[in-house]
């Protein structure tokens, strides 16, 4: 039974060109790049050997360590809030809104569609407080609150950074999630209504649980790509103020090529991809029973 | 009946691919130069700048269609610009691959610049333009700040020559009965007296950061002398020193007093210079290239008559004098040394001939070769730069002439904090003194 | 060959309402959702609308006056700026060029391996598609010297191939994990039922496997589509020259081509591709939507 499926062959045909690709593109410059970190310097001066200086001056600077932090924060509260406020639009879509759905769901989505130096002006522009009040102050004194400077300060740039991310890809998150509430087999709801579950109640005991392996996966693909902010982040507040809104990726970029100092950067870079392989692995193994079943 | 290669045989095949393919790749790595030839004489006078600086560039093409024609047909104008943003990474890129054009911005801090001609990418300027002959059309003051700048070295070309000061609004201060300030106390007075009347004193760009730190350097360079930051350069003083924090002190306290208008982190450089231009604010330090946009009726609301120059005001008791006037080259362009043979030399001349006059002309941008042809000034002010630019004796520097990219980065993006409050004086110097002494 | 699938997918089910079931009578009629939804329109269609409307002020409008009024001249004059001297018809064309063949070159590829991993039956799978996995681990401000070392020897730096082949790799493990996963609901006995009437696995692959992937094929395009359309770093790093810019480079240099930022034909610019980008999303939306309700994502 096994010999067809187990065609060599037909396995290298198959696997081949694509692990070729993989392996030229991101495998050997992945290496490659490790190779780097264990040197000091940079495409003009060249390179030298560094041994592990770069690996002791990583756990000593205050800089990686503010960096990590804020990805990690930044990381969280962006997938939460984009999970969370998916699926609460996915319950809209399924439970509340049938023939206007389909409409709602693609207005929803738009923003993911936006390139991302547009969203940053845009939000620049909407809550800025000079010289024009955006909008968004302007609400604030309408209701008689003082104009915030937004920008002004690391907590509250933090927070717009949050807000515009959110925006952006909730409705992404939103019809994800509704492909897996719509999979809820209609027995099962009828069945839990009738014994008298409603609201509340039916979603918490009956709904969650089924759609647990689908928020699952959204949830490590929403991690995996928050981990690794970059354009967000440059094109809002370009990691300021100060170094306030830097994230491990943004620290790296600059230390490699602004600092001249590649070895380093490597070597933050590779801090980050251990930090997302751990967090990954985490949520896989939570999620799944057995990845090679099937 | 399916064709089965032994298991064994298969995986060493395999491994046989991928290794000679990760081979083949490392090869390359290893090997280095000689990609794409750049050893060969280059067929193009390529040109690699930043999206922002238009002046050069346009400029450039206008000679190449002119003055600079049989240069041109010779070896074309080529020209590439990437966001100022990615310069650095542009550079680092193309360096490691030998493959810079044969102009090129030379990165966004004289630090890189000067990295680059360790490594020998960048052409000894002074030894080809005096083979050439066209040394002397160099303006003399451009060249004291670009060895100032360059460890004693001519590593750019001086495409622009600026001063800087602070402009302001006449019909303002007459209006409500200023003086042009000679001292930095007769300066905050001023200021007080325009806030208590609601009109903005001062217009800087926050988000650019620069424009506030050149306030704390000029406020160094006047009470403690001309050599005050070269000092912090070579470790024989630090920004953490009383004296040197008094500068930040002042200049935050005009941020505390409100001096900066709100929301200065976030005001970027047009929005800054259309403040000033628009009437809303009164003072705005600048340099000399913003004569362009002061002398644009279409920018500039108030009117070219209305705007007046002056010098940063001198401290009391300050060691340094009022002429003494922040100067720079704009952002450094330079040639290769690689690519730098006949043809390029029959360009460098051309431009050290003829840039002066072109770029005074059609841009209304002072450079640091001399005007060839006499060019009428569109305006007062304009005429008075010149002439201060011309009987100039001695120059300064600003805050992160000498500092390395790091520290220029640390300094630039903290310096909104400083006047909004966020950060203290202390808290700002020791930052960037931390900056510095971490490369 | 009619094959009896038992692989049922959701697109054969409506989403639960409208079998007429008379559980969900009154949703619509409630008050709250109205205002919930019309909030949700607000929040995201008035940014859509307030790009618009600055991308036909003229500079001096957008910088002093407020931010919500409407432009006190229409200035139409700003979307043929951003065309013609914004270049931004040869933008396009460079991202298209780009992207599409890096987009199909993905989809091949990361089908053929997903179900070579899922579907054939060989030691060391497991390992593999782990190797794959770890690809969408690493950020990829890591291979861009490598790369651009790599690219730069092999003399490709003047080209747009650099960008087609650095897409198609780093999409390459995000594909190849969403067609693995996806196949999990194709059974295996399918393929030995196929191959035992003469075909052999490969065209098996290819005409029965494919298809019955359909769905997933278009969300992971889609998904895809979108990332690679927007990315910046990549674009940035690897176009040396303004012939092969594509459009979000393009928008970054926006700020010089006009001296001061202009901010007129800037949105202009920004709202061309938005609006090209919408319709091509919407083109694809009823098949994107199918496929994302057919269990694409199941986890």
């Amino acid at each position: 039974m096994h010999r067809v499926l187990g065609d060599r062959r037909a396995i290298a045909i198959l696997l081949g060109p694509a692990l070729l690709v993989y392996s030229l593109i991101m495998l050997v410059p992945i290496v490659w790049s490790l190779g780097y970190s264990f040197t000091k310097g940079n495409t003009i001066d060249g390179f030298t050997g560094n041994g592990v200086a770069n690996f002791s001056r990583l756990l000593d600077d205050p800089s990686v360590h503010e960096s990590l932090w804020f990805t990690l924060t930044y990381a969280a509260v962006v997938t939460v809030g984009q999970v969370v406020a998916g699926y609460l639009l996915a319950l809209l879509y399924v439970f509340f809104l049938k023939k206007s759905s389909a409409l709602i769901r693609t207005l929803a989505f738009f923003p993911v569609v936006l390139p991302t130096v547009a969203v940053g002006l845009l939000f620049q522009k909407f809550f800025q407080v000079a010289p024009q009040t955006g909008p968004v102050n302007s609400l604030l004194n309408a209701v008689g609150l003082e104009s915030i400077d937004f920008f002004g300060s690391a907590g509250s740039a933090f927070w717009v950074l949050i807000v515009m991310d959110i925006w952006r890809s909730m409705g992404f998150y939103a019809v994800l999630l509704f492909a897996g509430l719509v999979d809820i087999p209609d027995e099962v709801l009828e069945s839990a209504r009738l014994d008298g579950a409603s609201g509340l109640r039916l979603i918490r005991h009956i709904v969650l649980p089924l759609s647990l392996p689908v928020l699952m996966s959204s949830l490590i693909f929403s991690i995996n790509g928050t981990l690794k902010v970059f354009d967000s982040v440059v094109a809002l507040t370009n990691g300021g103020p100060g170094n306030g809104t830097t994230p491990l990726t943004l620290y790296m970029f600059q230390t490699s090529f602004t600092y001249s100092d590649y070895g380093y950067g490597s070597t933050i870079a590779l801090l980050l991809t251990v930090v997302c392989l751990l967090v990954s692995l985490v949520v896989y193994r939570v999620s799944r029973r057995d990845i090679t079943e099937g | 009946m399916s064709l089965r290669m032994p298991r064994v045989r298969r995986a060493r095949l395999s491994l046989f691919t991928a290794g000679t393919a990760s081979l083949a790749l490392l090869t390359t790595a290893c090997s280095g130069g000689g990609g794409a030839g750049s050893s060969a004489a280059p067929k193009e006078f390529s040109y690699l700048s930043v999206t922002e600086n238009t002046t050069v560039k346009t400029a450039l093409t206008t000679l190449s269609k002119g003055a600079c024609k049989s240069a041109n047909d010779a070896l074309p104008l080529k020209v590439e610009t990437v966001p100022q943003a990615s310069l650095d990474q542009k550079l680092q890129l193309l360096a490691g691959q030998d493959a810079l054009p044969v102009q090129f911005a030379a990165g966004n801090a004289p630090a890189l610049t000067q990295q680059l001609a360790k490594s020998g990418k960048v052409a000894d300027l002074e030894k080809e333009l005096k083979a050439l002959g066209v040394l002397d059309q160099l303006e003399p003051a451009a060249v004291s700040t670009i060895k100032a700048l360059y460890g004693g070295k001519v590593e750019v070309l001086p495409y622009e020559y600026n001063i800087e000061g602070i402009f302001y609004n006449k019909k303002l201060f007459q209006e409500n009965g200023i003086a042009v300030p000679g001292t930095w106390d007769e300066l905050v007075a001023g200021a007080a007296k325009l806030d208590a009347k609601n009109i903005q004193p001062f217009s800087a760009s926050g988000q650019q950061g620069w424009p506030i730190t050149r306030l704390v350097s000029t406020y160094l360079y006047r009470s403690l002398g001309p050599d005050a930051l070269q000092k912090v350069a070579d470790g024989k003083a630090k920004l953490t020193d009383p004296e040197y924090v008094k500068a930040a002190e002042e200049v935050a306290a005009l941020g505390e007093k409100g001096y900066f208008g709100k929301g200065v982190g976030s005001i970027d450089y047009d929005t800054a210079m259309n403040q000033f231009l628009n009437g809303k604010a009164a003072m705005f330090y600048m340099g000399s290239w913003a004569l362009a946009n002061v002398s644009d009726a279409k920018q500039n609301k108030v009117g070219a008559e209305n705007v007046g120059f002056m010098p940063f005001p001198a401290v009391a008791g300050g060691k340094g004098s009022i002429d003494q006037y922040p100067s720079n080259v704009g952002l450094g362009i330079t040639l290769g040394a690689k690519s730098f043979d006949k043809k390029t030399g029959a360009w460098a001349s051309c431009i050290a001939d003829n840039y002066g006059s072109t770029a005074l002309e059609d841009h209304g941008s002072i450079s640091g070769f001399k005007v060839n042809t006499e060019v009428k000034d569109a305006n007062e002010v304009t005429t008075q730069v010149r002439d201060t630019i011309s009987t100039s004796k001695q120059n300064v520097l600003w805050f992160e002439a000498l500092f390395s990219t790091k520290a220029t980065t640390v300094s630039q993006t903290n310096a909104a904090g400083l006047v909004a409050g966020s950060m203290k004086p202390e808290q700002f110097m020791q930052t960037v003194q931390d900056a510095l002494a971490a490369q | 060959m009619a094959i009896d699938t038992p692989v049922k997918t959701a697109a054969d089910r409506r989403p639960s309402g409208t079998t007429g079931s008379p559980r969900r009578a009154r949703p619509s009629r409630r008050p709250w959702v109205k205002i919930v939804v019309t909030l949700l329109l607000v929040v995201e269609i008035y940014p859509l609308i307030w790009m618009f409307l600055t991308s036909l002020k003229s500079n001096d409008d957008y910088l002093n006056n407020s931010t919500w009024s409407l432009p006190t001249t229409w200035e139409w004059g700003n979307y043929s700026e951003a065309w013609t001297t914004g270049h931004l018809g040869l933008y396009v064309q460079n991202s298209l060029l780009a992207v599409l063949p890096a987009l199909a070159l993905m989809l091949l590829l990361g089908t053929a391996a997903g179900f070579a991993l899922q579907i054939m039956v060989w030691k060391g799978r497991s390992l593999t598609l782990l190797v794959f996995l770890a690809g969408m681990m690493v950020p990829p401000q890591m291979i861009l010297l490598p790369l651009f070392t790599v690219y730069f020897q092999a003399g490709l730096s003047g080209t747009l191939w650099p960008l087609v082949l650095t897409y198609t790799g780093t999409g390459l493990p995000l594909t190849v994990f969403m067609m693995a996963t996806y196949y999990r609901t194709v059974p295996r006995e399918l393929f030995e039922a196929a191959t035992i009437d003469g075909a052999g696995i490969l065209r098996a692959f290819w005409t029965i496997s494919v298809p019955l992937v359909r769905n997933a094929l278009l969300t992971v395009g889609l998904v895809q589509f979108f990332f690679i359309w927007n990315d910046l770093l990549i674009a940035l790093t690897f176009t040396n020259n303004q012939d092969l810019r594509t459009i979000q480079v393009g928008l970054l240099n926006f700020t010089g081509d006009f001296g001061a930022t202009q901010y007129g034909p800037l949105f202009a610019a920004i709202c061309i591709n938005v609006f090209g980008t919408l319709l091509i999303y919407l083109f694809l939306n009823q098949k994107v939507m199918k496929g994302l309700t057919s269990g694409a994502v199941k986890g």
